[in-house]
């Protein structure tokens, strides 16, 4: 693959968490990922994916290393900008769904604009949008008690893209759903995938991960293949 | 890199989370309110009693002296001397003068009742220009005009007037003064700042004189003076009246008495004004301890709002606002309920109700300091919890 397309890179990274004891939870992993790319990240247990996942989402720093995004070193950036970063161009999807549970679904999903300057009436019109995207638009003015995991979990789908991000990032979004849910919302980011975004996801379904371009394994905070 | 958060959204990511846990955010209010309408009710009640103090001095005026005989070695007291009246009007700045002769008659409103049971009401023997100089007005009937001093009538103090059971004059009432009938023609409002006359009864001299043998002796005198002058005239009334015992004369101003009351009151205030504070530094407590709670239980929430690009100020100015608007909607209650008692102890103790705006809104911005206060240290831990911890599931 051409070298000009890598949009996230990450150049020996590691990662401890201060103990006691310290745990090295990523060690020394480099790796490269280009646009629109579909990433699957595996491993066992405490492999280290969530971490990973989240230092390539700057939730996270570094011990060691470099973490470029679309070519800026995000390991000298201020706390502040790191979180311009994440508001512009992630969207994060997380395996519990991570809903507001006072929020209606619109509500949930224009949250996700919150933080970059739009008014409530366009940040309300464009979760309304996305949610017909995901196929939600039935169901709008629900809280998320009132939803089903699949259905919540498009929502929270909803809310990681209503702000455009050139990335996604999903920890297990299949994890707590069932069969048919789990390959609907695969489905949904393979389409999503398709128009023009990079997905990166963690999972444990060896059945999902065939459908990526490329797998990731993760062992003992390194990358195995 | 500045908030792109406007106020509106602030405010109601703010709300959101109050609103989320509505049974909780009362209660944590309840603190704050407590203390506030405590500090309002104090000072409501104060502010009207004060006012309606200020309306009593005003009506009464403060140029009132009251000179009395002190009071002999067993408790007895002593006539002033003859004349007294005679010298004390020949003061400057002296404009009215009066007397009055206390008497130990014996009231009762019939036969039928004991002659030990006079029930503390004593007959005052009266010129009929005392009202006048107390600045006493009738709530009904007729004072001892000069015209029926020598007629068996009297006049009732207000205290009086109750005791004996006599609301108002509607049919033609008689009491009974040692034996002898009078008929009531008058009762006098409440002069409060003269409690032994509002438990008196008064007559003329000239039907004392007939039927007791009262003699025009005063033990009391009334004046009013020039009141840029009081102070002198105080100095100089003992001394005038008996030469040569000043020291058998006490002399008093009403309105001092009333000032050291309001004077006592105000310690009672300050006293209950650190009691509320105590409510409200309490109330800022609970804030805290429960802001700090809701940070641990909403990492999630945090966490999310960190992924989707809130900065650590953003989250920082939410909690702060949330703390603030706690302390603020206690604030606002507190102020209705303070407002409300002191309305209710107003018209229960019949004074004019008066609440000072400045000082409640200084309770209010008293309030949101305090949520600022006991908000700071929560929204920082907020503003600290890491992403990536707060997003683990």
């Amino acid at each position: 693959m051409n070298k000009s397309n890598t949009v996230i890179s990450l150049q020996k990274v590691s990662k401890t968490y201060e103990g006691p004891p310290p745990v090295k939870a990523i060690n020394g992993v480099s790796i490269e990922i280009q646009d629109k790319e579909f990433v699957a990240i595996v491993g066992e247990s405490g492999s280290g994916k969530t971490t990973l996942l989240n230092i390539i989402g700057l939730l996270d720093g570094v011990t060691r290393g470099k973490v470029y995004i679309d070519g800026e070193d995000t390991t000298k950036l201020s706390d502040d900008e790191l979180s311009k970063l994440r508001g512009e161009k992630i969207g994060f999807i997380f395996q519990s769904f991570f809903l507001l549970p006072g929020l209606t679904a619109q509500e949930n999903v224009a949250e996700g604009l919150l933080y970059q300057g739009f008014d409530r009436k366009s940040r309300l019109e464009k979760a309304a949008k996305v949610l017909k995207q995901v196929g939600l638009s039935d169901r709008m003015n629900h809280l998320p008690k009132e939803l089903s995991g699949g259905q919540q979990q498009r929502v929270a789908i909803a809310r990681a893209l209503v702000q455009n991000p050139s990335y996604i990032l999903a920890d297990e979004p299949t994890g707590n759903l069932d069969k048919e849910s789990g390959s609907n919302i695969l489905k949904i980011l393979r389409e999503l995938n398709k128009e023009g975004k990079t997905v990166v996801m963690i999972t444990h379904n060896s059945e999902h991960a065939k459908a990526f371009d490329r797998t990731i394994t993760l062992t003992d905070g390194r990358v195995a293949s | 890199m500045k908030n792109k958060l406007g106020l509106s959204d602030i405010y109601s990511v703010a709300v959101y989370g109050i609103r989320a846990r509505k049974g909780r955010s009362i209660m944590t209010s309840i603190g704050i309110g407590i203390g506030i309408a405590a500090i309002v009710a104090v000072i409501g009640i104060s502010a009207s009693g004060k006012a309606d103090l200020i309306a009593t001095l005003e009506s009464l005026g403060t140029n009132l002296i009251k000179a009395s005989p002190t009071s002999g070695f067993f408790g007895t007291q002593d006539d002033l001397p003859k004349g007294v009246l005679g010298m004390v009007e020949r003061i400057g700045p002296v404009e009215e003068v009066t007397s009055t002769t206390q008497t130990d008659l014996l009231v009762r409103r019939s036969k039928f009742i004991s002659e030990l049971e006079g029930g503390g009401i004593s007959v005052i023997v009266t010129n009929p220009e005392l009202l006048d100089v107390v600045g006493g007005s009738l709530v009904e009937g007729r004072f001892i005009e000069p015209g029926l001093s020598r007629l068996p009538v009297a006049t009732l103090g207000s205290i009086t007037a109750k005791r004996l059971g006599i609301n108002n004059l509607d049919v033609p009432t008689k009491i009974l003064i040692n034996n002898q009938w009078f008929g009531v023609i008058g009762i006098v409002e409440k002069l409060s700042i003269h409690p032994d006359l509002d438990r008196s009864v008064f007559i003329g001299y000239s039907v004392a004189k007939e039927l007791f043998d009262i003699e025009s002796e005063p033990s009391t005198i009334y004046l009013r003076a020039n009141p840029t002058y009081i102070e002198d005239v105080v100095d100089v009334l003992a001394p005038t009246m008996n030469p040569e015992n000043p020291d058998q004369v006490e002399v008093s101003r009403p309105s001092d008495a009333l000032e050291a009351q309001e004077a006592a009151e105000e310690a009672f205030t300050t006293l209950l004004l650190g009691l509320g504070s105590v409510a409200l530094l309490v109330g800022g407590v609970a804030i805290a301890n429960v802001m700090v709670m809701s940070v641990l239980e909403r990492r999630m929430e945090i966490g999310v709002r960190r992924s989707i690009g809130a900065t650590r100020s953003e989250i920082r100015t939410q909690f702060l606002l949330e703390s603030i608007l706690l302390a603020g909607f206690g604030g606002l209650v507190g102020v209705l309920l303070g407002s409300g008692i002191t309305i209710g102890y107003t018209r229960y103790a019949d004074i004019t109700f008066s609440i000072p705006v400045g000082q409640v809104l200084g309770a209010i911005i008293l309030a949101l300091v305090i949520g600022a206060l006991a908000g700071l240290y929560p929204a920082i831990r907020a503003s600290k919890v890491q992403p990536a911890e707060a997003v683990r599931s």
